[in-house]
């Protein structure tokens, strides 16, 4: 094996050379990474110590999205990757890693925000469709009152609404897809949706520059 | 904006858009708007290209929690046991340290030392000096040594060289670092002694 994770190749902590005074390892042993990227799903198995399985996904379309203020989850398809906080490298092959920015699939969630709170997630109606309208079906007494009270908690952030009409939201990877085989994330909202956005602004305008 | 959306409890001041039939406002990306607010904490503690966060969810969209917190944020913080109070500057600042004892991700179990500060250089970390005698049973007498540690000090703390520091041992944060502040047992005497 080549890479290893062991210590005893470092100097100390006094700045000595330490001795090599055995081989290495195999419980030391690390791996090439996954470095996965956008394509059509390929996962390999490897087996690890203790004959455990890990799936390392070599490439990813879709991942499953949380939205949490809302507190839904839909599997989305990843369109691409935004920003990376430590390699700009990974955000030009599109390479997906924990806590990467990427930009989802936002129509999942404006279907389920419009069948919870039967109303069109953006104010121009134009995306969304006129057909709800007229495919009313008569609610019951049940189904009105409790849509009635769904409406009070209707309104979305600017900035989530801003997306929704670009029909992409800006998600951020949660899980680890080398280790777990998936690319799962929550959407961004608040501060943090603030402080990516400025930062991509300000990537966009050093280039642009 | 911020004025009005301070008002509430809940998510953070420039997005609060959801009891008011406010019109949409535009609401400049920096917020040097929230300045009598706290919640420009946020802004002034990202130093770092990947957000700093606590590991909680802030946006509820549902001002559930009614009491009123200092900063919109809430703020976790943990006692770390065996009789360490956690400092004010913890539950009431806005660093964000995942090291942190008290506002992190680590535990402290095992030993707990106590030494004085050698070097505060480093980020987040300092160097503290234990000394203790050695006996030589030929010369029936003690020499003296030293040994250098190296802990993680958290922002809660102020520490200057000299002070005393009790540390705690806990998983390891870096390469040298096992041990994290608990407490600085007194700080230099400020008022020195000129003769």
């Amino acid at each position: 094996m080549g890479i290893t994770r062991d210590s005893r190749h470092k100097r100390s902590e006094t700045g000595a050379q330490r001795a090599q005074y055995r081989k290495k390892r195999k419980f030391e042993l690390g791996r090439q990474p996954a470095m996965t990227k956008l394509g059509a799903k390929r996962i390999h198995p490897v087996r690890t110590r203790g004959g455990n399985l890990k799936h390392r996904a070599l490439r990813l379309e879709s991942g499953n999205f949380a939205w949490g203020s809302e507190h839904t989850t839909r599997k989305t398809r990843i369109i691409g990757v935004v920003y990376n906080a430590s390699n700009n490298e990974l955000v030009r092959t599109n390479t997906i890693v924990k806590s990467c920015i990427v930009q989802i699939d936002a129509a999942p969630f404006r279907q389920w925000y419009e069948a919870h709170y039967a109303q069109p997630v953006t104010k121009k109606g134009a995306r969304s469709k006129d057909a709800p309208e007229e495919a009313e079906k008569t609610q019951s007494a049940h189904v009105k009152r409790t849509i009635a009270e769904r409406q009070k908690e209707a309104k979305i952030d600017p900035l989530l609404e801003s997306q929704f009409q670009a029909g992409r939201l800006y998600a951020s990877i949660s899980s680890r897809p080398g280790q777990s085989g998936r690319a799962d994330g929550y959407v961004l909202e608040g501060k943090e949706l603030e402080f990516y956005l400025r930062r991509l602004r300000a990537g966009k305008a050093k280039h642009a520059a | 904006m911020a004025g009005t959306s301070g008002g509430r409890g809940g998510t953070p001041g420039s997005l609060d858009l959801t009891r008011e039939g406010e019109m949409l406002t535009l609401y400049p990306l920096s917020s040097p708007l929230s300045s009598h607010q706290p919640t420009a904490f946020k802004m002034a503690e990202q130093i770092e290209k990947s957000f700093q966060k606590q590991p909680l969810f802030h946006n509820t969209k549902f001002a559930t929690s009614s009491k009123k917190v200092g900063g919109k944020d809430r703020r976790w913080y943990k006692d770390v046991g065996l009789g360490f109070k956690t400092p004010k500057e913890a539950i009431n600042g806005t660093y964000i340290d995942k090291k942190c004892p008290f506002t992190g991700e680590v535990s402290i179990r095992g030993r707990i030392l106590t030494g004085k500060v050698v070097s505060a250089k480093m980020t987040r970390t300092i160097v503290i000096r234990r000394e203790y005698l050695h006996y030589v049973p030929k010369y029936n007498r003690y020499e003296k040594r030293h040994k250098n540690l190296a802990a993680h000090c958290s922002p809660a703390f102020r520490v200057e060289v000299g002070d005393t520091v009790t540390v705690g041992q806990c998983r390891p944060l870096s390469k040298t670092v096992r041990f994290n502040v608990l407490r600085v047992s007194k700080a230099k005497a400020k008022t020195f002694v000129k003769f």
